[in-house]
């Protein structure tokens, strides 16, 4: 058997032959122009700064036309799957953090909502509209992100100090909540770690007042922009077809008309209390996926509001099931029965039923899923993560066919991919 | 679509006016005051919450809190404490940790840790600049997490308040770990109000 | 209670049918519901049941629903009956059993972070399996911790009452050294009569106790159980061959524990017949010598007189010239080798393989000469097979065991729990002959105390009363009708008085047993160091044989001849060949089938045949300046043998001492070059244990320091030599027995052998049998002065200790130090004078010696005991060597003394 490199090169080398190889023995039946006898090659990334991470693609250009693109993965792979097998479930919410990096809250809430759809948990309602408030304020910090590095790579500097000066206000907010500003763990199996404190409420009510605004100052800069638009309408297209068969989702997906939204169809968390509207394309290109980025911003701050409005004050924030949730701390103090229950869920974790189960979750990049599969006790016996980065990195090539190589560019930033989660 | 918009639209394009209107958010940028740190000599207002440095706390009477139950260590989802429990010769069948590693390399900061412990020997404190050139003093042990314990006292008292580890009520300031299976002795003291 | 299966194999229990939660179940009649549910697969949550004893009903969490009763049942002491309708799901019953756990909750203490039972505590479990979250606080108990015992402490806070290890010592080990006391207000777990333990250490209490009540003091505090690595491995210190688990954290082995424990309690008493999974002292606290401080770690080369650390790959080539140099010059026969049956059997395969193909000697021997080899030869010639007939499960379901010349409770500690479970389950009649009160004795049904040093004669009196009660079995006589007449010639040369007189035992009592083993319908027999260690070893093992087959007990089911070994892997050494007589696979030396095969196997030409030389003769060879250098591997002749065989002379006679062993032995002290080896704990390989399993040992932790297994050192050696061995691991080596010897890897379960008496009984029985049956003894009855007596010198293995080795664990020492003191009888003590501790000279023909004395109460009058594993002093010395003339099995365990007070 031939290592899986050979494999891959040799597949490489058939496409060259079918494409470009001119039979010597009948030069005339080529149909190509017979100035160009050879195709050349470009490997982009992995040390890019447009690569959002460690990608690598093999270009295959015919002049500055790219004629096919192979995205080559796996050099920020780390082995979190297996990793999650090492551990008890409730030691993986950590390591979720570093999948997609830049928004660790919506990793850690799509983890924890997949392993209690497999422990059968329903969250407490206050819990629950707290998970959609960070959820939100989340994915708001995911676009920022997004804008921001997007434009940058496309060539739009100011707009990347601006998303980034905003971002930054939550990420502060953030660590005031759970205390760290990307890694953070926040998220717990039948809630969350903790609650929302007048302080934040009353910052994160400020922020909401405060970042409408700017949204519209964002947009002053791209929206009517010529370079812009020159960069960005019409650019890496895909229709709705191609992309449901690609898998596509997210904004990827409702840029080209699609309207799904798991937030819509699985009515999870507070998002069936809320009222919001899912902004939908047509074109499916470039300049349709910022559109609907920018609105879904606005969106968010509605759910936000109506989640702050909404919110009962009063309410447990982790679900109250012995065999799975932590005890309060002072009990474990005075009382056996939690201190057995506090050393069993650490040391061995909670025995979970045999079985297998999928969930996915809307993150700011699409259907962020986990396949868990149990055998039964406290650890996973296998994980999978179904990673948006990953699926829509599929579609690379076929998106990025007859494009010219300075819009490989704006085709990786389309997708909205990060390494982390992509590689895993 | 009308003349007017038409000419609008010419006009615009000719005049590069979505530039002007760029252009004067920069501009009102100007006069607002920057957001930019200049750290060292400025630094951020961290909050309680915190997950900084890790600690090891005494009491207040300056026992150790540690009982060396080793879940910490379990607890860890990278595997970057190692605790060494003994018998204290001392104070006969009395467990502690005679040593107490925690690699800071390999730590990710979750807290897990101070949340397993069952008797808030741990904290997270605001310390973050402990950079260094030799990464061999990045594996902090017993005396350097207790020294960190020490000097930032009220950043970990606050952490523990703040994640909901410790209540500031009498109870939690009176608590001490009770070791039930200690030899009586008639100097040693009666368990706790807790556990009676 | 007798709420087990009906153990008698004899005797089939009828069978009943009842309803489990709406299935029709049949079970047998007379046993305890519990089991009739745990046989379903269907798992009712207890905490003071194990299958290894009888239930005892204390924790009432196993509560089922029984129709017609109106509160919930305790399942375990309830008897299954037919007709009867359970249920042992419901609500209902999760609430009982909840409270049930709350009630044991409500008085424990709040230790989990300190207790070592945290994270395997089955109080835990059941408290999170049943959600227990509105406890109130804990009621402390606050008793003192009872520190007294040497290796356990007992936390009586913790402690539930389930009664486990109560009952585990009770039932299954026959020991008793637990009960409940009421003490302080609350039913406490105390040794018997509430003094320091003083039991056999066996340790099963603290692998069955649920919670953390019973502790071990060599790991306290130590660990949490999720820290440590388990490797399940093979116990090297008696031939046993117990399954146990070294337990290690980073390097350090922490604790050993047994796959008896709390965790597995489901199961059918009658699986114990293949042993309960308990270890014994031994191999449950005698670990530290593992990593001991001892240990070496660096290969020493002489320079100077002085033995120097010296990097691995300088002493290799050191080693390498100096043996080809020896070799060159004056040819293989100048080179020995001795290996320790502690080794695996990929090595001693290895090490004759080495010795004959890459030296080309066949002066090689191993520890199974100091008394296995005398069965195995015994056996080998009488019945054409090697090695004991019979396995545990025969010895368990045996109707008569006869036990001759074995302090089997100590020597051999897993193998008499079987034959305590065929007294009490299987109530069969234990016949145990031996010149020492032991703990058997007291439990055996007939116990025959015989003089020291006449088991041998005991023998003869038992077949000469087969002969004169006519207890003979006429099938198996009358096929042989021309031995069995050369047998009864030669038997009534001994008249039956004087073997009463001899060995103390009546006539009566003789006819008795004789009775009792003959008419039984299965009847083992079960020979030890007093008949395989002691003078005529080799011929009493044949009149052993000569008692199984007039009696008809050759071939049957359930009966047989057998010995139990000390070394874990003597029957190992005889099997692979590491001694002058035989191939691997007990092929003699001197066949020229197996010869051919195994040259062509080995590649290189063998010594002649009658060559070799056994350890005897090798240090005669040694001394007279033959041999020029010696192999030893894990041996120590120096402190072994009695300083009159003069292995000191022989060993410094030496060119070249090449000692490889863990620790600097006395023997190693003298070498040139000594080569750090691994113990058990640091490599892979397989052990057979005295039943003939293969069974496997792996490697539980890295080397310490440099020190390397075995077989890679002799590897390293041969190829050096320039006889290629291509083997990278244990494995490949296994790889090559299992080609040699098809179907030696037995996964664990030897193939049943059967004894083929036939050419033996019928070429030269007769002639050969006429020498067995005589009277040697010359000796002298006890004088009865106060102040100078003669006594019967013994030495042999005490159960805390085995062979040298046992001497590097710490935790043993701690349990059984050296007292340098001679065991004797209080009542001699008491005539001559002597206080404990007093000081006495012993003489004997080779030499004499002060040391101190205590009482020992196993001790027989006229005779005293030292063990055997201490040279401090060096009582070894005083005992006369005698030289088995057909096997060469040195005995030197048996002294006549004089003993005068000073």
């Amino acid at each position: 058997m031939q290592p899986i490199e050979d494999q891959r090169s040799n597949a490489y080398e058939d496409q060259r032959s079918t494409v470009y190889k001119v039979d010597p023995a009948h030069p005339e039946s080529s149909t190509l122009p017979t100035l160009r006898t050879e195709e050349l090659l470009l490997n982009m990334g992995p040390q890019h700064p447009s690569t959002h991470g460690v990608l690598k693609v093999i270009l295959e250009l015919e002049g500055e036309r790219i004629v096919k693109a192979t995205p080559v993965m796996g050099f920020l792979h780390r082995g979190v799957e297996k990793l999650a097998e090492d551990g008890t479930y409730h030691q993986f919410i950590p390591h979720t953090d570093r999948l997609d990096y830049v928004c660790a809250m919506y990793n850690n809430f799509a983890y924890c909502r997949a392993v209690e759809k497999l422990m059968n948990i329903t969250v407490p309602e206050r819990a629950e509209y707290l998970r959609t408030i960070v959820a939100e304020v989340q994915r708001i910090i995911g676009h920022q992100f997004w804008l921001g590095t997007q434009a940058l790579d496309i060539g739009a500097m100011t707009v990347f100090f601006y998303a980034f000066r905003d971002r930054e206000i939550l990420l502060d907010w953030f660590d005031e909540l759970c205390g760290a500003r990307l890694t953070t763990s926040w998220y717990r199996i039948g809630g969350v770690e903790r609650d929302l404190t007048p302080s934040l409420t009353e910052k994160l009510r400020r922020f909401l007042d405060y970042f409408p605004p700017k949204i519209d100052e964002y947009v002053v800069f791209l929206e009517k922009n010529r370079i812009w638009l020159a960069r960005t309408k019409g650019v890496a297209v895909i229709s709705a077809e191609d992309a449901v068969s690609f898998g596509l989702s997210g904004p990827t997906l409702r840029g080209s008309g699609v309207d799904y939204d798991l937030r819509k169809s699985e009515a999870y968390a507070a998002y069936p209390r809320c009222e919001f509207s899912v902004p939908v394309g047509k074109n499916g290109d470039t300049y349709d996926r910022y559109w609907i980025r920018v609105q879904e911003m606005r969106e968010s701050v509605k759910i936000i509001t109506q989640c702050l409005d909404q919110m009962p004050a009063e309410g447990s924030i982790m679900a109250d099931v012995p065999s799975v949730t932590l005890p309060p701390k002072d009990r474990v103090f005075t009382n056996l029965d939690s201190m057995i229950q506090q050393f069993k869920l650490f040391s061995q974790g909670f025995d979970a039923p045999r079985g297998e189960i999928y969930c996915g979750t809307e993150a700011h990049k699409g259907e962020l899923g986990f396949y868990i599969v149990s055998a039964g006790g406290g650890k996973p016996y296998r994980l999978k993560i179904r990673a948006p980065s990953f699926i829509h990195m599929g579609a690379f090539d076929h998106m990025s066919r007859g494009y010219m190589i300075a819009d490989a560019v704006t085709i990786f930033g389309t997708y909205d991919i990060v390494m982390g989660e992509c590689d895993r | 679509m009308s003349v007017s918009v038409l000419a609008k639209q010419l006009l615009d394009a000719v005049m590069f006016r979505e530039i002007w209107n760029a252009m004067k958010v920069t501009f009102t940028h100007m006069f607002h005051r920057p957001i930019t740190f200049q750290y060292p000599r400025e630094e951020r207002t961290i909050p309680d919450t915190h997950r900084g440095a890790l600690a090891l706390l005494r009491y207040d009477d300056g026992a150790e809190r540690c009982v060396g139950c080793d879940l910490c260590e379990v607890a860890c989802p990278s595997h970057c404490i190692k605790v060494v429990s003994t018998e204290d010769e001392s104070l006969p069948l009395r467990r502690y940790a005679s040593e107490f590693y925690i690699d800071i390399t390999k730590c990710v900061f979750c807290g897990y840790c101070v949340e397993a412990c069952p008797v808030n020997a741990l904290a997270m404190t605001k310390m973050y600049e402990y950079s260094t050139h030799d990464k061999r003093t990045l594996l902090f042990d017993k005396k350097r997490l207790y020294e960190i314990g020490e000097r930032f006292i009220e950043d970990a008292k606050k952490y523990l308040y703040a994640h909901n580890q410790e209540k500031n009520d009498q109870m939690f300031h009176d608590y001490r770990y009770f070791f039930p299976q200690s030899v009586l002795k008639p100097t040693q003291p009666l368990p706790p109000k807790h556990l009676t | 209670m007798a709420l087990k299966p009906a153990t008698n194999p004899d005797v089939e229990a009828a069978t009943i049918e009842l309803s489990l939660d709406g299935r029709i179940v049949t079970a047998k009649d007379g046993v305890s519901l519990y089991d009739v549910i745990a046989s379903t697969g269907n798992i009712v949550p207890a905490m003071c049941y194990h299958y290894t004893f009888d239930p005892f009903g204390s924790c009432g969490v196993c509560l089922v629903m029984v129709e017609g009763k109106k509160a919930p049942v305790r399942s375990c002491t309830a008897k299954a009956t037919a007709g009867m309708v359970v249920r042992t799901e419901g609500d209902d019953l999760f609430q009982a059993r909840k409270k049930a756990v709350e009630k044991h909750l409500s008085v424990h203490p709040l230790d989990c972070p300190v207790c070592d039972a945290d994270g395997h505590c089955e109080l835990q479990d059941m408290a999170f399996q049943h959600q227990v979250t509105t406890l109130a606080n804990a009621k402390q108990k606050l008793i003192p911790e009872d520190t007294r015992s040497l290796v356990l402490d007992f936390n009586m806070n913790r402690c539930i009452a389930c009664g486990e290890c109560i009952n585990v010592c009770k039932d299954v080990l026959m020991i008793d050294a637990l009960q409940f006391m009421k003490k302080d207000g609350f039913t406490q777990v105390v040794a018997k009569g509430d003094v320091a333990l003083s039991c056999e250490f066996c340790g099963d209490c603290l692998a069955v106790c649920p919670v953390g009540a019973i502790t071990n003091k060599y790991s306290k505090y130590l660990y949490k159980p999720w820290q440590l690595k388990k490797t399940t491995t093979t116990c090297n210190y008696c031939g046993d061959g117990c399954q146990m688990y070294i337990e290690t954290k980073d390097n350090e082995v922490v604790r050993v524990t047994s796959p008896l424990s709390w965790k597995n309690k489901w199961g059918d008493r009658a699986e114990t017949a293949k042993g309960h999974g308990g270890i014994c002292v031994r191999g449950r606290f005698g670990f530290q010598y593992i990593d001991s401080k001892a240990r070496l770690r660096q290969p020493l080369v002489r320079r100077d007189g002085n033995l120097v650390e010296t990097p691995w790959l300088e002493t290799i080539h050191t080693v390498v010239e100096r043996l080809a140099a020896i070799k060159a010059q004056h040819g293989p026969e100048a080179i020995g080798g001795l290996i320790t049956a502690r080794c695996s059997n990929e090595e001693l395969y290895l090490f004759q393989k080495f010795m004959r193909a890459a030296i080309g000697t066949n002066q090689l021997d191993s520890s199974a000469r100091y008394g296995h080899l005398n069965f195995v030869h015994a056996v080998q010639h009488a019945l054409g097979i090697g090695r004991m007939m019979n396995d545990w499960e025969d010895i368990t379901k045996a109707k008569t065991i006869l036990l001759v010349g074995t302090n089997i409770t100590e020597t051999n500690p897993l193998t008499a729990v079987r034959v305590k479970e065929a007294i009490r389950v299987y109530k069969s009649q234990v016949i145990v002959v031996d010149s020492a009160q032991t703990n058997i004795a007291t439990l055996a049904s007939h116990p025959m105390l015989v003089a020291p040093g006449t088991e041998g004669l005991f023998i003869q009196g038992l077949v000469k009363s087969v002969l004169e009660q006519d207890l003979v079995d006429e099938e198996a006589t009358s096929k042989h009708p021309q031995a069995f007449t050369a047998l009864k010639q030669a038997a009534s040369r001994v008249p039956l008085d004087v073997i009463a007189a001899h060995t103390g035992v009546p006539v009566e009592q003789i006819h008795q047993a004789a009775a009792i083993f003959a008419e039984a319908p299965r009847a083992i027999i079960l020979c030890g160091e007093g008949i395989v260690r002691r003078t005529g070893g080799y011929r009493h093992v044949l009149n052993l044989v000569d008692l199984a087959w007039i009696t008809g007990k050759l071939g049957r089911p359930g009966c047989g001849v057998n010995t139990i070994t000390e070394e874990p892997n003597e029957q190992g050494a005889a099997d692979m060949g590491a001694l002058p007589e035989c191939f691997p696979g007990q092929a003699r030396f001197d066949d020229a089938g197996a010869r051919e095969k195994f040259e062509k196997a080995w590649g290189a030409a063998l010594p002649a045949a009658g060559s070799g030389a056994s350890l005897m003769e090798m240090l005669k060879r040694c001394r007279s300046g033959h041999i020029k250098a010696l192999y030893v591997i894990g041996e120590n002749p120096l402190a072994t043998l009695p300083s009159s065989v003069g292995v000191r002379a022989a060993l410094e006679n030496l060119e070249l001492l090449i000692c490889q062993d863990p620790f600097l032995t006395e023997t190693a002290q003298l070498a040139h070059i000594v080569l750090p080896a691994c113990t058990y704990a640091e490599k892979d390989g397989t052990f057979t244990n005295l039943e003939g399993k293969v069974l496997r040992i792996r490697q539980t932790m890295d080397p310490i320091g440099e020190s390397l297994p075995d077989w890679h050192i002799m590897t390293a050696i041969a190829n050096g030599l320039g006889y290629e061995l291509p083997y990278e691991s244990a494995q490949d080596i296994q790889n090559e027995i299992m080609k040699l010897l098809p179907g030696y890897y037995n996964l664990g379960q030897p193939r049943k052998i059967s004894p083929k008496p036939e050419s033996y009984l019928a070429n030269g029985y007769a002639a050969e049998v006429r020498n067995r049956y005589r009277s040697d003894l010359k000796r002298k009855p006890a004088s009865g002065g106060t102040a100078r007596r003669s006594f019967t010198l013994l030495m042999g293995q005490v159960l805390y200790h085995s062979g040298k080795l046992s001497t590097q664990a710490s935790g043993l020492i701690k349990i059984l130090p050296n007292t340098g003191r001679l065991h004797m009888n209080a009542r001699d003590l008491e005539q001559m004078g002597l206080g404990e501790g007093a000081r006495v000279r012993v003489t004997s023909p080779k030499g004499s010696l002060e040391l101190g004395v205590q009482a020992d109460l196993t001790v027989l009058p006229g005779s005293c005991f030292f063990p055997e594993h201490f040279n401090e002093p060096q009582v070894k010395d005083l005992m006369p060597v005698e030289v088995d003339a057909d096997t060469g099995v040195p005995y030197f365990k048996l002294a006549e003394v004089t003993i005068e007070k000073l």
